[in-house]
């Protein structure tokens, strides 16, 4: 029976993480030697922990799937990175960072955890600095900072419109200097499919070489996963398309329990999904809201251009349901007011999903230059996509899967239910509570990678007894089985339909029934129609080529097969959740006027699922207790 | 860098070559006394000579060497490749090398060594020295000799056009305010010679000088 | 739309390519390039033909994944961006299109049109990096980088490592590519401890990988979807000159096949 212990320490919160790092047990650097780590995803948190147990004197076994490290989805992240340094001297501290973030995170994350991931911000930012990053800086060269959505003071650095590509290639050249010195292994093209456990432990990974279509097994003392979140389920999203569950998702089936599935983040500002061949939503930086309006016209389905709809026909609806935050609600507020106009029939454009994002009034109040000077690039993409010109006509923007919340479940440690097997950064459910805040999934990737993991696996390889296992241990082989037994599964049901037919079919789905707003009967009829979609994947999926070779297709197939199981997982978390707080909106919990209706009587838990074999999950709670800030309701009225 | 720093040392010849050619315009009496200054030093003349020799074996070797291991570096061409930058002159400097290799081989045996033309080897001006002028005049008398050289300006001013930016970019020369000024120096200097060696051609060839 | 596409077929390194044609049909001028060729694949999934490979991830421009050598220019026919912000509207209706992939020697073919490029890699493996330890950095303030410093060296550092400047070199050097990481490194203060031995670490890396040497024909800088300048590859052969009397004690003129050929 599965027990959930988060292993927090007592004690004031200030103290919790430095004292527990001082009863933490240290392995010594000569045991270091002859301990092996896997690292699957080589992104920010993947790329961090894999060069810092490196250099920590780990033999490490790094993997991804891409063709180089760098690639990794962390690269696309354009805002910036949140940090309670203060040097704008506006009153922020590490107390106030984790006061938003619990905020932000419409009280549904651990108290101790958010405390410690604004505790370490601060080094963040120094190890940054130090490995050569170009943060933009001052006249006087002192580092500059930006404010951010959601919160009052100026806490986030930042690297041109790239700040997370800069920092990805920090952790990136962190980890080339430990492959260089024969600390890292690394293996590119090379995906998880599947782990190994011997004696209740994570011992190992079965990985596919993408190149040759090798199966092999890698064993180690313990095993980390930092592969991201799972916005891809919903096909159309902001993420890669790379980006997949299939590492968690298998975790998962080994007993890991799986947190919270169903807080899954909507962007509000992305490009509207064109035509049905389009393959990815491109996101427009949140930073437009800061100068733009939001609107639709006041008749459903007008059909005028936008120019000739005087502004007495215009319904600013941002403005009108949140006078005190206008158009700066926040994202899961402002994606779900877009959702309701266009549900009601305002929308514009396409199929009627999107509303107009309006700069001419910033373009008559201070002019067109200031404009181009601000929001330059964003326009230019936004031409080069749509054909459209957002100097003359307003942009169209509709909401878009972003990010998630939920993931894997872990203790303070970052350890899951299955001892050994580590999650960190997007993949584990950790910090974010029900919504995330901008500029801080890049704090937390790093913060996980370089300085929280690095010191708690320590301390379970110093304890746990692993006994050396050979690479053809009976669990090894069992698993290399499986994996092929499945991959030849899929390339014999020679069917009709493409992968990504299926993919598009359930992303339509749960995006209709577990979107941005969800209610008993559609999550209902999601659970009923995914395994109907799930049973004729299987018997009509057409994957062509051989599993002995290089076969993108196959890849792919495999990541859908996975989506198609996991998007139960998500629905019946949705499902069970009979409140809405952060990003889960369910239509039968709402105030008269609208309003999410957070229940914390009884829903004030991380729910935790279990994996049973053909059997609904069994859910498990991890009560959420908050001592040091006493949940309010979040209004932005 | 070598071939850079060759390259530079050879282009510092051409200059010297056409500005001491241009005493032509001065007259034979100019022209002859400037080509026995210059015999009557033979140690310097011949340390010049080995240095220049020695500069373009480098020079050519090296270039040689990079570019088949350039070849090596891309087995395969590609079946459209467009060119969005490179200039004409950057893409022949192999062609223009070598034609201009070509070129300075006929030069020397034409009117250094006189094997081409050995008429005028022995004869003396008034003053006694060598008649390097009625040598060159009645060489460029000739339309095909003309032809000949002028399609040798040709290469010359084209690899100078790429070589000089080139070799100072090499050289790690750069600069946000001077960088215009570099990159126009390949361009003018080889445009300064070319003029000033097709005029001594032309200028005979025309019937300008005599 | 319709289009003509000849697409470059090969099965793996060490088979030879061909050229398939393939019709385009129902395209719209929204479309983006990796979108048509999507739309490519799953006509021929659909009949159990194997689709043609091709590398992409985030489809926003900066992972650097996608590649392709489109009419004869990496990345196509617009400038500043990869292919995968190439959109149908920029071509005529019933344009043929050829598609082929990177060619180098030090990127070699793994399929179709996916080459491996893991050459680069190693070149940032030999010295692409500050070698400094997680923990025990100082306050981020303490060292001051004025703003024009900060500036030069994010525009060297925003290269994504796509590999177009090498596919657009005609001898399929990497000059651009380890300009832009030793730039962008040297600029700054925290990297000047380690600059003599990165750039000479990584210029012998990149000569043992194959890559060819630079003509300082700039066809690199017209490709780069980052628009890294070419004056960074100035700076390189600067660095190179300086690590040689750095490194030897005394001014000479360090040996390298590739910092050259004017």
């Amino acid at each position: 029976m599965m027990k959930l212990d988060a292993k927090i320490p007592s004690g004031p919160l200030e103290s919790k993480w430095d004292r527990h790092r001082f009863s933490e047990r240290l392995v010594s650097p000569n045991n270091k030697r002859k301990l092996t780590v896997i690292v699957v995803g080589t992104g920010l948190a993947g790329a961090s922990a894999a060069s810092t147990l490196g250099q920590l004197g780990y033999h490490v076994e790094c993997f991804c799937f891409h063709d180089s490290p760098r690639r990794a989805h962390s690269i696309a992240a354009q805002g910036g990175i949140n940090a309670a340094k203060n040097y704008q001297d506006d009153g922020d501290s590490v107390g106030r960072l984790f006061y938003d973030t619990i905020k932000g995170g419409d009280f549904r994350s651990r108290e101790a955890n958010v405390y410690r991931l604004a505790q370490v911000s601060t080094q963040i930012i120094d190890q940054c600095v130090a490995l050569g990053i170009p943060f933009a800086r001052e006249y006087g060269g002192q580092l500059a900072n930006r404010s951010f959505g959601g919160v009052q003071v100026s806490r986030t650095f930042y690297c041109r419109g790239q700040t997370g590509q800069q920092l990805l290639l920090g952790a990136y050249s962190a980890l080339c200097w430990q492959i260089e010195r024969g600390q890292v292994t690394m293996h590119p093209r090379t995906e998880l499919l599947d782990l190994i456990l011997v004696d209740g432990h994570a011992r190992g990974i079965v990985a596919r070489d993408l190149v040759t279509g090798r199966i092999s097994a890698h064993m180690a003392n313990a095993v980390v996963l930092a592969t991201g979140g799972y916005s891809n389920v919903y096909y159309l999203s902001t993420n890669a398309s790379g980006c997949n569950v299939t590492a968690t998702y298998r975790a998962w089936k080994h007993g890991a329990a799986f947190a919270n599935p169903c807080f899954t983040q909507i962007h509000p500002t992305a490009i509207p999904p064109g035509d049905a061949h389009q393959a990815k939503l491109t996101l427009m930086s949140e930073s437009l809201r800061n100068d733009g309006r939001l609107w639709v016209p006041k008749v459903p389905s007008d059909q005028r251009s936008p120019g000739d709809i005087p502004p007495i026909e215009r319904d600013y609806f941002l403005e009108r349901r949140y006078p005190r935050f206008g158009n700066l609600a926040p994202r899961d507020i402002a994606s779900r007011a877009v959702k309701v106009v266009c549900d009601e029939g305002y929308g514009v454009g396409p199929g009627g999903q999107g509303v107009y994002l309006d700069f001419s009034d910033v373009i008559d109040q201070q002019g067109l230059e200031v404009v181009r000077e601000r929001y330059g690039n964003l326009f230019d993409m936004y031409h080069r996509i749509t054909g459209e010109d957002a100097y003359q006509v307003p942009m169209r923007i509709y909401p878009a899967p972003h990010y998630t919340m939920g993931g894997l479940w872990v203790d303070y440690n970052l350890m899951s239910t299955i001892p050994g097997l580590f999650v960190i950064g997007e993949a584990n459910f950790a910090d974010h509570g029900a919504n995330r805040l901008g500029a801080s999934s890049l704090m937390q990737g790093l913060a996980d990678g370089y300085f929280i993991l690095p010191y708690t696996i320590g301390h379970y390889l110093a304890t746990a007894t692993l006994p050396p296992i050979p690479d053809d241990h009976a669990e090894a082989r069992e698993a290399i089985q499986r994996v092929t037994m499945r991959i030849n599964r899929l390339l014999t049901v020679k069917g009709r339909r493409t992968a990504a037919m299926f993919h598009r079919e359930l992303g339509t789905l749960l995006w209709n029934h577990c979107g941005m707003s969800r209610n008993e009967g559609g999550l209902a009829s999601a659970l009923r129609s995914i395994p109907k979609l799930r049973e004729e994947f299987w018997h009509d999926v057409m994957v062509p080529g051989s599993g002995s070779a290089f076969n993108q297709e196959l890849e792919y197939a495999g990541r859908v097969a996975d989506y198609l199981e996991f998007a139960e997982l998500l629905c019946h978390d949705a499902l069970h959740r009979l409140e809405s707080c952060g990003a889960h909106f369910r239509e039968e919990y709402q105030t008269e006027d609208g309003e999410p209706r957070r229940d914390d009587a009884h829903f004030a838990y991380v729910a935790a699922w279990e994996y049973r074999d053909r059997a609904v999950p069994v859910l498990h709670k991890e009560p959420l207790t908050f001592e040091f800030v006493p949940p309010t309701r979040r209004s932005y009225q | 860098m070598v071939i850079a720093l060759t390259g530079l040392g050879l282009v510092v010849f051409v200059v010297f070559h056409m500005l001491g050619n241009l005493q032509l315009f001065e007259g034979p009496l100019a022209l002859n006394r400037y080509a026995a200054v210059l015999r009557d030093m033979p140690i310097l003349l011949w340390a010049v000579r080995i240095g220049l020799l020695s500069m373009a074996v480098f020079h050519i070797g090296l270039a040689l060497q990079l570019s088949m291991q350039n070849r090596r570096a891309r087995p395969l061409e590609y079946t459209i490749h467009r060119y969005r930058k490179a200039s004409i002159a950057s893409r022949t400097m192999a062609i223009s090398g070598m034609a201009l290799l070509l070129f300075v081989a006929f030069h020397l045996l034409h009117l250094t060594a006189g094997v081409i033309d050995p008429g005028f080897a022995d004869r003396r001006d008034p003053e006694g020295n060598r008649d390097v002028y009625t040598k060159v005049v009645h060489a460029f008398q000739n339309p095909f000799v003309v032809i000949l050289y002028l399609v040798g300006q040709l290469g010359l001013g084209l690899h100078l056009r790429h070589a000089i930016a080139s070799s100072v970019q090499t050289m790690g020369f750069e600069h946000a305010g001077l960088n215009r000024l570099l990159k126009a120096l390949g361009p003018v200097i080889g445009l300064i010679v070319v003029l000033g060696n097709v005029a001594i051609i032309l200028a005979v060839f025309l019937g300008i000088v005599h | 739309m319709t289009f003509t596409l000849k697409i470059w077929r090969q099965n793996g390194p060490h088979e030879r390519g061909r050229f398939v044609t393939y019709e385009a049909y129902d395209v719209s001028p929204g479309m983006s390039f990796l979108e048509m060729l999507d739309g490519i694949n799953q006509r021929l999934i659909g009949t159990g033909e194997e689709p043609v490979a091709f590398e992409q991830d985030c489809r926003e421009g900066i992972c650097g994944s996608c590649s392709l050598v489109i009419n004869g220019i990496p990345h196509g026919p617009d400038q500043g961006i990869t292919t995968c912000q190439l959109y149908m509207r920029r071509f005529s209706d019933g344009a043929s299109i050829t598609i082929e992939p990177w060619r180098a020697n030090a990127f070699p073919i793994l399929k179709d049109l996916v080459v491996d490029r893991s050459a680069l890699d190693r070149i940032m493996q030999a010295g692409g990096y500050i070698s400094v330890n997680t923990g025990g950095a100082v306050d981020g303030n303490v060292l001051l980088i004025g703003k024009d410093q900060a500036e030069t060296a994010m525009d060297a550092a925003s290269c994504i490592g796509c590999g177009a400047c090498v596919a657009a070199c005609k001898n399929a050097s990497a000059m651009l590519f380890v300009a832009a990481k030793v730039s962008h490194l040297a600029t700054l203060p925290q990297g000047r401890p380690e600059r003599a031995r990165r750039v000479s670490a990584m210029l012998k890396a990149m000569d043992q990988e194959g890559f060819g040497s630079c003509g300082n024909q700039y066809e690199c800088e017209a490709v780069c979807p980052k628009g890294i300048s070419a004056r960074f590859i100035a700076n390189l052969n600067r660095e190179y000159l300086r690590a040689g009397i750095v490194e030897s004690g005394c001014p000479s003129e360090p040996e390298s096949p590739h910092a050259e050929s004017a």
